[in-house]
């Protein structure tokens, strides 16, 4: 651990330039994600609310339904932007996203499930959505293991592709023969932190904390392991282990941050991209990015749905897929895929 | 001019001979119903109705057919449950707006009653299996159901009990008034109709057939002005607007069988909490398939029945 401590040290000093950058960023979407939302309550009395005046009724709007909302899209995002940065930093595949490759999938049709057998949305557990996480990460595994796959990073996202299809069809096949079921994973599947209380972030912290300690153990023997698992084992580092870590890891994130948010693309290809954009491919630094540029874009992507939707709202995963699917478009299209 | 020839001998026929006779007319008779896709003729008295629309099934039997096919309640299992008894052993043919064709020709109907949406392409299939009537009738008004009732009825040939039964309701609808506007101060007796959602809830038009029987029981039905044109049966609301749908009452509808249980739910929404309607409990839970779906004279009374214990509940 000491050994760790001490690599940790020069790679933050040399992100002194982006990180407050980022930092401001988050700060500034969080204060945006409380001034303005589908309802009446606009800027002016949202600032009065917070300096301790403004009427009951904007109190209410901010204090109750703002802010809940601000904290349940900076974990999703936070979540989402992690388990993104480990994805890719493992499969070597900028593409890995955990909404593309099926993890959020597995995720989704373990939800609608256990709603399926009984269980209701609002109180459905995180436990569920993240074994179905833990299974797609499984899927993923495998299929980086087939031949081809993992040498092309396009090739992987096309079969995420077909797993993810393969299980939105079987869940769509669910909500067909259950129409309550159906009626509860509807709004839910579009992904969506409307009305979500902070009954269901607490309900997720626990295991988002254990998946912080992960990340924080994994984070330096990743780094060797890009430079090849030769060179990770003659730093005394166990690659199979690390990535067993590392699916763990991957599965809480991405199983929390559903269950809270429903299943939604791209964050978790979009953060970490911008991350190493301005840090660079190591994925201590890239990690340290992802934190502030994570929820800074689920915040930034709420409080779009919120305002483009009034009087209603737009689904959360419709803009951060709007956002999201431009990046996609320039990684592909870029003539040097970045390698990891 | 053919068919008003033999109008005239009905009607010569109906001036002068016995019951009997009327009834053995009735076989033979021929009627033409102007439709959306032209006039239709339909002979006789029909024995195998497919309806393909939940207020024209509602309809038929009020009138005293009882059809073979039917398609289910939208987000149902089968037809809505509050005419799942008088409907009997009726064939399932699809769902609103996916009718298995080939489950109605499996039937050999002699007549199809099918929605205002049906499209031509497959009104043309339909027509080709029996007399497919597909009404012109403007949807969300105030008396749409009673025109449809109408159409479809002549269609059946039963325009006598068709009236009959629009005078039932109207009777009932005035029994159920006089005690709203009895026992609720006038200006205690708006209300919105939704259905709520974790994520707000989802408010019904002011045109939706449960709305006009609201509202013909005394009732004033709000939707806020939110439900637009274009979109007329609901709308989603964010929580950040629920004084939109701050009413006296609300009537909350649910698809689950059991409204407590989603009434609780809603309760336990901080958004939820802070309407009028909570704090004056005044949150009638309703079936979801009875009043955001179905239509027709049934449906009308049973939605009466529904407000009449709602205000026997009342403290």
């Amino acid at each position: 651990m000491t050994d760790y401590a001490c690599q940790r040290t020069p790679a933050s000093r040399a992100l002194v330039p982006p990180l407050p950058v980022a930092v401001f960023f988050v700060l500034a979407a969080a204060l945006a994600s409380l001034l303005w939302g589908a309802g009446p309550v606009g800027a002016v009395e949202a600032l009065q609310v917070m300096t301790g005046q403004g009427s009951e009724e904007a109190r209410f709007v901010v204090m109750e339904l703002r802010l809940p909302r601000l904290a349940t899209a900076m974990a999703t995002g936070l979540a989402l932007a992690i388990a993104g940065a480990l994805l890719q930093a493992l499969t070597r595949n900028p593409l890995a996203e955990p909404g593309l490759l099926g993890v959020s999938g597995g995720s989704a049709f373990a939800v609608t499930l256990a709603i399926l057998l009984g269980a209701s949305s609002a109180t459905m557990t995180t436990l569920v959505a993240q074994a179905g996480a833990l299974a797609g990460c499984a899927l993923v595994m495998l299929a980086t293991r087939s031949r081809g796959l993992a040498a092309d990073p396009v090739r992987l996202v096309l079969a995420g592709a077909t797993v993810t299809g393969l299980l939105l069809s079987l869940t769509s096949v669910m909500m067909l023969a259950d129409q309550r079921a159906a009626d509860e994973v509807r709004f839910w599947i579009t992904g969506s932190i409307a009305g979500t209380s902070l009954a269901d972030l607490v309900a997720v912290l626990p295991s988002m904390a254990v998946a912080g300690v992960l990340v924080v153990i994994v984070a330096s023997p990743l780094a060797a392991l890009s430079l090849g698992e030769r060179a990770a084992m003659g730093l005394g580092h166990r690659p199979g282990r690390i990535r067993a870590l590392v699916v763990v890891a991957v599965a809480l994130l991405v199983g929390g941050a559903t269950a809270l948010a429903g299943p939604l693309v791209f964050a978790g290809l979009v953060v970490p991209f911008i991350a190493r954009a301005l840090a660079g491919p190591d994925i201590r630094k890239t990690l340290w990015l992802c934190l502030p540029i994570g929820p800074g874009m689920i915040l930034v992507a709420d409080t779009l749905a919120r305002v483009i939707g009034a009087p209603a709202e737009l689904p959360l995963g419709v803009i951060t897929a709007m956002l999201g699917a431009p990046v996609l478009l320039i990684i592909v299209r870029s003539r040097r895929m970045p390698a990891l | 001019m053919q068919t008003s020839f033999i109008h005239c001998v009905r009607q010569g026929l109906v001036a002068g001979l016995a019951m009997l006779a009327i009834s053995q007319n009735a076989l033979a008779e021929t009627r033409t119903i102007e439709t959306l896709y032209g006039d239709v003729t339909v002979e006789g008295q029909p024995e195998r109705v497919v309806t393909l629309y939940e207020g024209a099934l509602d309809s038929a039997i009020a009138v005293g057919v009882q059809p073979v096919g039917a398609i289910i309640t939208r987000g149902g299992q089968h037809v809505a449950s509050y005419i799942r008894e008088a409907a009997g052993d009726i064939a399932i043919v699809g769902a609103p707006g996916e009718t298995n064709l080939e489950a109605v020709l499996a039937l050999q109907p002699d007549l199809i009653l099918a929605t205002r949406q049906t499209s031509r392409d497959q009104y043309e299939l339909l027509s080709q299996m029996a007399p497919t009537i597909v009404l012109d009738v403007p949807l969300f008004r105030q008396d749409t159901w009673k025109q449809e009732l109408a159409g479809f009825a002549r269609a059946l040939g039963r325009e006598g009990q068709a009236n009959d039964v629009i005078a039932r309701v109207g009777h009932r609808a005035e029994e159920v008034r006089e005690q709203v506007t009895g026992s609720i101060p006038q200006q205690q007796r708006d209300t919105s109709l939704v259905r709520w959602m974790p994520q707000g809830p989802l408010v019904m038009s002011e045109g939706l057939f449960s709305a006009t029987v609201l509202a013909s029981a005394g009732f004033e039905v709000e939707d806020g002005g939110i439900v637009k044109e274009g979109r007329p049966h609901s709308q989603p609301l964010s929580q950040e607007n629920l004084t939109l749908m701050d009413q006296e009452w609300i009537f909350l509808a649910t698809i689950n069988d059991d409204g407590r249980e989603a009434l609780d739910a809603a309760r336990q929404s901080p958004a939820f909490k802070r309407l009028k309607a909570h704090s004056n409990d005044r949150v009638v839970p309703v079936d979801g398939h009875l009043w955001t779906s179905a239509s027709g004279p049934l449906a009308a009374l049973a939605i009466l029945d529904d407000i009449e214990n709602a205000l026997s509940q009342q403290p």
